[in-house]
This record gives C-alpha cells, sequence and structure tokens, in this order.
C-alpha cells in the first residue's frame, strides 16, 4: 500500500479525526456510548457504511448533476443502509436485533454525507474507499474511549463484566457508588469536551490563532 | 466518451427516474427474497422466548417439546382456536390481536405462558410472562424492546432484571393486581413489587402498566381456572368430612 493510500486510512484517527477535528457525528457519539458494546457495533456498522457509500458515490461521480447531488447521495446510503439492515434481518438474526436502535442513526450520521460530499464526489473509488474506512475507524476511536469511562464509571462493568465487586457499594456495606450523571447523555459531550482539550494541547498546529 | 451536459433539466430528470426505480426494484427483490427467512427467524426468536419465560433453556427444551396447546381466548375467555399456526398468525401483529379482541397463549404441563405489549419510553415494549398452574405465582418473565436506551431502559432485557420476577404474583386476593417496577427499590416482602431501572423510570413505568394491561385481557381465564380449582378444593375437603364422619 502506497503512503497515500496509508494516511487515507491514518489521518482520521488523529489529526483529521470526524469527530473531535471536524465535529461531525457528536449526536449518535451521544446516544450510543452508555455500554462499551454498543459503541463498537455502531462504529463498525458506520465504517461499513462510510466505506460503500464513498465507493458507490466516486463510481457515480462523473455522472451526478450538481444540483441533485445531496438527493443522490442520500438515496444512495439509504438504500445501502436499508440492504444491509434486510440481509443482517435474514441471515445474522443476533446482530440485526443488536443493530436495531442504530440502523436509522447511521443513514443520519453526518460523517457518512460529510465524507462523501467532502472527499468521495472528487477522488476515486479505492482512495474514496481508504477514506471511508479511515473515517469509520476515526470515529470508533473516540465512541470506545467516551464508552469506556461512562461504562466503567457509570456501571463499574467493561463489556459487561463486572470489574467492580459488588461488595463494595454502599448498598451492600461498602464504600463506592456509581457515578449516575455518567450514564446520561450529557455527561459524553463533556467527555468529548475533554477529549478535544487534550488531543488539542498535544497538537499545537490544531489550536486556532 | 462523450461529454453529457449534467445540469440540463433533461438530464437531471432521467437521472432521477432511472435512479428512483433501479433502487426502488432493487429493494423491493431484496425484500420478497428474504421475507421467508426473516419471517422463520422471528418465529423461532418468538418460541425460544416462550421457553425462557417458563424458566427453560430453548436449547435443552424446545418449544415443541414443552408446550402443549396454543390456543387464542376472547375476551370472555372462550377459546376461538387451539391451531398452532392460526395462534402464530395471531402474534405476528400482537397489538392488533389485542385491540381486536384476540389474546393468544401458550399452556404447559407446568403453567401457561402469556404475551405482553406495551409502550417503552421510545417506542413499543413487549414480552412473554409465564405464570403457575395457580394463574398467581409468576415462573418467569422475559421482557423485549425495539428502541430503548441502552445501559438505562434497555436493562429490562438483562437476566439480573428479569430474575426479580420469579415467584412474584399478580393477584391480591381476587384482584389483579400485577408486578409494579418501584422507582428506589421494592420492597423486599411485598409480592407485588420488583426494583425499577436506574435512570429508567419511563421504560420501568412502561412495564409495570404493560404487564397490568395485558394480564387483565386475560382475567376470565384465570378466574375459570382459579374457581375451577376452588371447586376441586372444596370438593375434596367435602369428601374428606366425609369421610370423617363415617
Amino acid at each position: 500500500m502506497s503512503s497515500k493510500s496509508l494516511k487515507y486510512l491514518t489521518g482520521p484517527l488523529s489529526g483529521n479525526n470526524p469527530v473531535i477535528v471536524q465535529i461531525l457525528g457528536i449526536c449518535s457519539a451521544l446516544a450510543v456510548t452508555v455500554q462499551l458494546k454498543p459503541a463498537i457495533v455502531m462504529g463498525l456498522s458506520v465504517m461499513a457504511v462510510t466505506a460503500f457509500s464513498n465507493l458507490v458515490m466516486s463510481l457515480l461521480r462523473n455522472g451526478v448533476p450538481a444540483r441533485i447531488r445531496i438527493i443522490v447521495q442520500l438515496v444512495v446510503i439509504a438504500a445501502l443502509v436499508i440492504l444491509v439492515d434486510q440481509v443482517l434481518k435474514a441471515f445474522v438474526y443476533d446482530v440485526s436485533k443488536q443493530l436495531s436502535v442504530y440502523v436509522g442513526l447511521i443513514i443520519t450520521n453526518c460523517i457518512v454525507m460529510g465524507r462523501v460530499e467532502a472527499f468521495a464526489l472528487g477522488n476515486k473509488p479505492w482512495a474514496s474507499f481508504l477514506d471511508g474506512i479511515g473515517n469509520g475507524l476515526g470515529y470508533a476511536l473516540i465512541l470506545v474511549i467516551i464508552a469506556f469511562f461512562r461504562e466503567l464509571l457509570g456501571s463499574g462493568c467493561l463489556l459487561g463484566f463486572r470489574l467492580i465487586p459488588e461488595s463494595w457499594y454502599i448498598n451492600e456495606g461498602g464504600f463506592y457508588s456509581n457515578c449516575g450523571i455518567m450514564l446520561f447523555p450529557p455527561m459524553a459531550l463533556i467527555l468529548v469536551g475533554c477529549i478535544i482539550w487534550a488531543h488539542r494541547s498535544f497538537n499545537k498546529d490544531l489550536q486556532e490563532k | 466518451m462523450a461529454k453529457f451536459n449534467t445540469n440540463s433539466n433533461t438530464y437531471i430528470i432521467i437521472y432521477s427516474v432511472v435512479m428512483v426505480v433501479v433502487v426502488a426494484v432493487l429493494l423491493s427483490v431484496a425484500s420478497l427474497s428474504l421475507q421467508s427467512r426473516q419471517y422463520e427467524n422471528m418465529l423461532n426468536e418468538k418460541k425460544d422466548q416462550i421457553v425462557k419465560a417458563l424458566g427453560e433453556n430453548p436449547a435443552e427444551t424446545p418449544y415443541d417439546s414443552i408446550i402443549t396447546e396454543a390456543v387464542v381466548f376472547d375476551a370472555e375467555g372462550n377459546v376461538l382456536t387451539n391451531d398452532a399456526a392460526e395462534v402464530f398468525e395471531v402474534m405476528k401483529d400482537l397489538k392488533g390481536a389485542f385491540e381486536q379482541g384476540k389474546y393468544p397463549a401458550f399452556k404447559a404441563a407446568t403453567g401457561v405462558v402469556l404475551p405482553l405489549y406495551g409502550a417503552g419510553l421510545w417506542g413499543p415494549i413487549w414480552g412473554y410472562v409465564a405464570l403457575d398452574t395457580d394463574m398467581n405465582t409468576v415462573k418467569g418473565i422475559v421482557l423485549d424492546h425495539s428502541g430503548e436506551t441502552p445501559g438505562l431502559g434497555a436493562e429490562i432485557t438483562t437476566a439480573k432484571h428479569q430474575a426479580q420476577y420469579v415467584g412474584k404474583s399478580v393477584f391480591e386476593g381476587e384482584e389483579l393486581v400485577g408486578i409494579t417496577l418501584k422507582k428506589g427499590g421494592a420492597d423486599k416482602s411485598n409480592p407485588h413489587e420488583v426494583d425499577a431501572i436506574t435512570g429508567g423510570t419511563k421504560t420501568s413505568d412502561g412495564v409495570s402498566a404493560m404487564i397490568l394491561n395485558s394480564l387483565n385481557y386475560y382475567k376470565p381465564y384465570f378466574d375459570a381456572v382459579r374457581a375451577a380449582a376452588a371447586a376441586k378444593e372444596v370438593e375434596s375437603n367435602e369428601l374428606n368430612n366425609e369421610n370423617n364422619e363415617q
């Protein structure tokens, strides 16, 4: 893989991250990060959708009338998501049950349309596909970081496994209590803010003058 | 390749029409060709949940080995049908069935499983409750939802939450009271209360209402079974008395 292709993949992980640099997809980052498992599932699904919608739109890019391109993008993305949902329901029912809530959220995720509009319409298919994978990974990374703190501090578990023993809790005679606000969406927004703060203090070039 | 004028009105209209037709055909073909598989998956899931409500493992005890009869009751508790295929046809749209006065039930040797349907915070919630042969003691419950928040309302699907219902009772004397999800923690000695979900108060209220409303539809059936059981008891008591007198 050439260094240019590699850049499409790794750029969105930090320097051009869709969530903490482009500030896209915040809404779903608040909704699905109470636990680690749905965050991972959502991250992977968005990655698949951005990759394939980028690929399809890049293949179509020379024929799409500029005046209705947003509508075309929306149709392609929605059709892809519905198709994937139907196939999952027929062949891997358990996974589709896991995803049920998020399928609708994927269509409305600003990262998907943002990448199609900003990248796929002006680049070759392979580069667009890699860009989709990269941005999906960058999104998943932030989701996992937020979900890690929210699940650990909010319910004392990770991926459903209990890390903080039951006997530590106050109602079992211990001294510990879960941080209830971690379960609510505003805390995710505060965590996103903290991540952006930490990220920018390490990357001076991202700081606004 | 000849360059089209991609901004002419004719091109845009033809492009949109072709796009819509292609996408519509694609989605219809996918939907029609996958429908039967999807339906089968849903049917199997329902059967598994019915077995789970009875506290059995569906992998070891399949539906057919434990459910002796599937029936549909009307509002007076009369049996409309006991054909399994027809019962599952009714189960396809439980909300509609309840509105039309069709109430499915699944009988086993150890009790009866009844479907539940209600509203959560974001969308419908449903489930199955298994009652012992006394039509009062809860043998187990399975709860499911389509869109409750993970970590909050969606916690109703966890084994930890559902285990609380086992052994609770839905009747207080002759009155059907159901089971209430109590915010701030249930009184352990109260047979009609379980703990609500922290941060999921609306969903918890929805579950309480769903249990009471859904079970109310089966009240005539419960009354009939309970009356029959009581009559049997009286009969056996009389028999005992007669024996004692002799």
